[in-house]
């Protein structure tokens, strides 16, 4: 049986489209929106975030402490640049005849680029969450589709990045 | 530049001259700092491999490379330099999610016979 394998992002003359439905495009949003918020709102040391914060030296406190107060406001802030810049593409597209649905969402490839970080952001919590630390013994957890939806469609986004000669 | 031995070597002729260094002269650079990437079992194959290519400039081949050392060693060392360098190298790396930390080059026992009080 040959089957086309659907692709979450198509290249075209006019940028990378997204090839989604209106369902998937709504559950997208509320995700990115939702990390958005844990990440401005939440505690610092909440556990949820601990792989978007990882240290960055292993074996020497007084460094891990300066990069924090250095580099912790900075992460943040590119974090939350990069979810707005996908939020705003999502947000220009929304078709006003068809409430909760999106006309052609076109993405350049910066915007692209932020939803690959974004989508990353989303997968590193989710994951997290799920507990997923060896990526041959997943949990049996519904959620476990969602967290597969993630991986599918950032994979469809690299790979347009990729191929795509930047 | 210059070097002044300003120390005199008095009475021992025979003695193998040091060269006096100067600690504010940069003729040793800092010694250089190692950025590693470490293997997770959530970022994807293809995004490692993109992030690598994106940040350092790599080829394909190269990041693909590293990607999998990341992968089936558990680690890989993907870029090195200055403290400052690799501490904006380990941001980025973090600002697109991977898991990097940087240390000094040639891990925590390497060296520190040579004499040179700290």
């Amino acid at each position: 049986m040959i089957r086309r394998r659907r692709r979450a992002v198509r290249r075209t003359s006019t940028g990378f489209v997204l090839d989604l439905d209106a369902d998937e495009i709504r559950l997208v949003r509320r995700l990115i929106g939702e990390i958005r918020q844990l990440i401005t709102d939440g505690a610092s040391d909440d556990p949820k975030l601990q792989r978007l914060f990882p240290p960055a030296y292993s074996d020497d406190e007084a460094g891990e402490t300066e990069y924090r107060r250095l580099m912790r406001d900075e992460l943040v802030a590119s974090r939350v640049a990069a979810i707005d810049a996908v939020e705003s593409v999502l947000a220009a597209s929304e078709n006003p005849a068809v409430p909760g649905t999106n006309s052609r969402v076109v993405f350049d490839g910066a915007g692209l680029e932020a939803l690959a970080t974004s989508l990353n952001s989303v997968r590193l919590v989710l994951g997290s969450l799920l507990g997923i630390s060896d990526e041959n013994d997943e949990p049996d957890v519904p959620e476990l589709a969602l967290y597969h939806f993630l991986s599918w469609m950032l994979d469809g986004v690299v790979e347009a990045l990729m191929t795509s000669g930047s | 530049m210059q070097i002044e031995c300003v120390t005199p070597v008095a009475g021992a002729p025979s003695t193998i001259e040091r060269p006096a260094i100067d600690e504010s002269t940069e003729v040793a650079p800092d010694s250089p700092w190692v950025v590693l990437v470490w293997n997770d079992p959530i970022n994807l194959m293809s995004y490692v491999t993109f992030v690598l290519q994106k940040l350092f400039g790599y080829s394909l081949q190269k990041a693909t490379e590293l990607m999998l050392d990341v992968h089936y060693k558990g680690k890989a060392v993907v870029s090195s330099g200055t403290r400052e360098k690799a501490e904006m190298d380990v941001f980025h790396l973090h600002e697109h999610g991977l898991w990097a930390t940087m240390q000094k080059d040639g891990g925590p026992n390497n060296g520190g016979s040579s004499g040179g009080a700290s």
